[in-house]
């Protein structure tokens, strides 16, 4: 018994030395004769090396369709470069950054993140990102055919930190049908609030559903809010608010409030109690509201959840009176290297190809947004379907007019919205506990607090 | 568990005593036996609930966030603002001791409701037992707290039967009560303990009585509530720890909203925790809640000596 051990134990020895002996002279002999023997040949070598193939681990957020895409891309890329081995975590995305702030705090992130323009500020001035400069240069990242206003979201004091992987926009849906029952003209590209208010109005009270679905009272109708007006929300270095006049916030209130009171909009507790909170769940797809506004990659999946049969007409974002656009190109998200990359070279060949492959491309169809590579647009361009091209469209329509890209959000940000932002202003506000005034200067009082001691 | 330590304190005294040079040698390697055995337990134990502990402590004095590594001392600063400067703070302890004086009571009364209804003979009484447990096994679960909010949503099955559009989850008048209601729900636990308690109370005391012309709720004031407040006691303090520890209810039901009136302490720790990234000021808050707990527990426990009957007193 004993002397049958050692001698299997001696066998794989062996066979581990022989194995490791043979990789070198197998792998590039395996990979393109793609037989299942060669590949299995291959895998097995190259494991038994230790260390040879590269471990590559990758992380983004999204939905399941954009799970599904992104593997079928990773899979492409294993098979292009057969010395990488990627592994891979995807979640929704509040678990995301849960998730990946543990990984940051235990010195454990992937070395390719997928990363938000809300945070990127944030993570690069913790140094957890690092720079894709020398990649771009030396042409790991190929990004000739990408324009800079597609790229400057992703630079922070003049370096790359994010290579955006598809601009998108705010957009308001409206339900054309709805609105041809309603015998009314869709809005021109510059409606204000007021052309809002007055159409959802007209729409609710002629069809007896939400003229608008609701949300009105979101943070980013805020940023939008002082985007239009020149100004920013926050202040340069994220100690303070940004603006110094509340009364345009004061009258938006008012006006949220009044289309909540008249019915033309969903309540606030409404909105609280709605059991779902995904865009395929939005009351436009189930045609009990004829607006609703929402980014314009999402059309896609709004589009497929409304099913055959149903239109859409995509216009910009409302603005207050007399202000400029109130839309902005957002990068939809980005791929960051992190600092604790082990393997940032491999990790920048990973972003090229999601960038500039015209295959990866096809896999992944413009889900993450329009992409940046005008090559890719062009090649992409016959494949659309209808809600696909509708957001091309749209993208390619507000381009000449929106607002500067705003700066990412301050350190403090996520703090304001979650201990400021509703419970001591909007809430109180639309539950009637509070005034518009007093509402705008509880957001000044405490917004300002809450941002210095953040930014320390 | 409390009864099984005594003994073995008295087997292990005497061994001590005897003091035999050889014997405590064999004692000392069977004691490193031991801990190895006990050895993942421990190494379990340390990393994973002793060490955390002492560092939570540590983390209390600090402004630690998580993402950045430079954190410094700042004293009794958190706890002197969370009492002084965090009016969201203030909205949590008050929503935390609303909702654990209201649903503990309630879900007590009703486990023993329950409890005596299973409690008599019956064709098929262990299946209902097994049965009304169920809810108490899946309660704690993500799945039953989005079940909650699909039954008390405004297209859901409460208004379909009402037949009325009330958002439940958003008026701030009864979003409280719909975790109430769910915490009522999950009374298994408790009820199979004081089904065990019922079950030790002699038939002849009921005998007795019925002789003496009392009737059923006589029956139940006079004999089952006063026999029965051992249980009582047990289950109380079961509960009123579980109780100001409620978090995943709120997390997925209705995650604070409407007015923060959901907002319970768990749920705003894990806010400031894992939303703001405030680990030193969430495990200052972790600290406080232990206090909480710690000061309501031993208020039971004064209390008992006026309302707990043991048995043994009387004789």
């Amino acid at each position: 018994m004993r002397s049958r051990l050692s001698v299997l134990a001696m066998l794989l020895v062996v066979a581990a030395l022989v194995l490791s002996a043979c990789a070198p002279a197998v792998a590039p002999a395996g990979a393109p004769a793609a037989s299942d023997a060669g590949a299995t040949v291959d895998t097995t070598a190259a494991e038994s090396t230790g260390g040879e193939p590269i471990e590559l681990r990758v992380a983004w957020w999204g939905s399941q369709n954009r799970h599904d895409r992104t593997i079928a891309v990773i899979q492409q890329f294993e098979e292009l470069h057969p010395d990488v081995k990627i592994t891979y975590e995807f979640s929704s995305w509040d678990d995301y950054w849960t998730l990946l702030t543990t990984e940051a705090a235990g010195g454990n992130l992937p070395d390719v993140m997928q990363q938000d323009y809300a945070r990127l500020e944030e993570w690069v001035s913790r140094g957890l990102l690092s720079p894709m400069d020398e990649y771009a240069a030396d042409g790991t990242i190929n990004l000739a055919d990408v324009s800079e206003s597609a790229l400057s979201g992703g630079r922070l004091d003049g370096k790359l930190y994010g290579v955006n992987l598809g601009t998108n926009s705010m957009v308001v849906v409206i339900d054309a049908d709805k609105l041809a029952e309603a015998g009314l003209e869709a809005p021109a590209l510059d409606w204000t609030f007021a052309d809002l208010e007055a159409l959802a109005t007209a729409l609710h009270e002629k069809l007896g559903i939400w003229g608008f679905s609701g949300g009105l009272s979101n943070e980013q109708l805020w940023k939008n809010l002082f985007l239009s007006q020149g100004e920013w929300v926050y202040n340069e270095d994220g100690t303070a608010l940004g603006y110094e006049n509340d009364q345009s916030l004061i009258d938006y209130m008012t006006m949220v409030k009044r289309m909540q009171d008249a019915g033309v909009t969903m309540t606030r507790e409404q909105e609280i109690a709605e059991t779902g909170s995904s865009v395929e769940q939005n009351k436009i797809v189930t045609g009990e509201a004829a607006m609703t506004y929402i980014w314009s990659n999402q059309i896609v999946a709004v589009a497929t959840a409304a099913g055959e049969g149903r239109n859409f007409i995509l216009v910009p974002m409302p603005r207050p009176e007399g202000g400029a656009s109130a839309n902005y190109l957002k990068p939809s998200q980005f791929f960051s290297i992190t600092s604790q990359a082990k393997h940032p070279k491999e990790a920048a060949m990973f972003i090229d190809f999601f960038t500039n492959s015209v295959d990866a491309n096809k896999v992944l169809m413009a889900e993450r947004g329009v992409p940046v590579s005008s090559v890719v647009r062009d090649a992409l361009g016959p494949l659309l379907d209808v809600p696909q091209k509708q957001m091309f469209d749209y993208i390619g329509e507000v381009e000449p007019t929106v607002s500067k890209l705003p700066p990412p959000d301050v350190a403090g940000h996520a703090n304001l919205i979650t201990n400021v932002y509703w419970p001591v202003v909007w809430d109180p506000f639309l539950f009637g506990q509070q005034s518009a005034e007093e509402a705008a200067s509880a957001l000044r009082e405490q917004g300002n607090a809450v941002l210095a001691e953040s930014a320390q | 568990m409390t009864e099984a330590v005594p003994t073995v304190v008295s087997q292990a005294v005497p061994a001590k005593g005897r003091g035999h040079k050889q014997k405590s040698k064999r004692r000392r390697n069977d004691n490193v036996m031991g801990y190895l055995f006990i050895s993942p337990w421990l190494i379990a134990f340390l990393a994973f609930t002793l060490i955390p502990i002492i560092a939570s402590f540590v983390l209390a004095f600090t402004n630690y966030d998580v993402l950045n590594p430079t954190w410094k001392w700042v004293g009794l600063q958190n706890f002197e603002r969370m009492f002084t400067a965090d009016p969201r703070y203030i909205k949590s302890v008050k929503a935390t001791f609303y909702y654990v004086f209201a649903a503990i009571p309630l879900r007590l009364a009703f486990a023993l409701a329950v409890a005596m209804l299973l409690n008599t003979p019956r064709r098929m009484v262990s299946s209902y037992r097994a049965a009304y447990y169920a809810p108490s096994i899946v309660g704690g679960s993500v799945a039953v707290a989005v079940m909650w909010r699909q039954i008390f949503g405004t297209d859901g099955l409460i208004n379909a039967i009402l037949g009325t559009n009330v958002a439940w989850l958003g008026n701030p008048n009864t979003a409280i009560w719909t975790l109430i209601i769910l915490a009522v729900w999950q009374f298994g636990s408790p009820m199979l303990i004081f089904l065990a308690g019922l079950k030790q109370i002699p038939r002849e005391f009921y005998e007795a009585a019925g002789i003496d012309g009392a009737n059923g709720w006589q029956q139940f004031w006079h004999i089952t509530l006063p026999l029965l407040t051992p249980i009582i006691f047990f289950n109380l303090v079961m509960q009123l720890i579980s109780g100001f520890m409620v978090f995943t209810q709120a997390f997925i039901i209705t995650g604070g909203a409407p007015l923060d009136t959901t907002l319970f302490y768990a749920l705003y720790l894990y806010q400031r925790a894992f939303v703001s990234l405030q680990m030193g000021y969430a495990s200052a808050m972790a600290w406080i809640l232990l206090a909480i707990v710690a000061i309501m527990t031993a208020l039971v426990f004064r209390s008992s000596s006026y309302w707990v009957f043991y048995g043994s007193q009387e004789e």
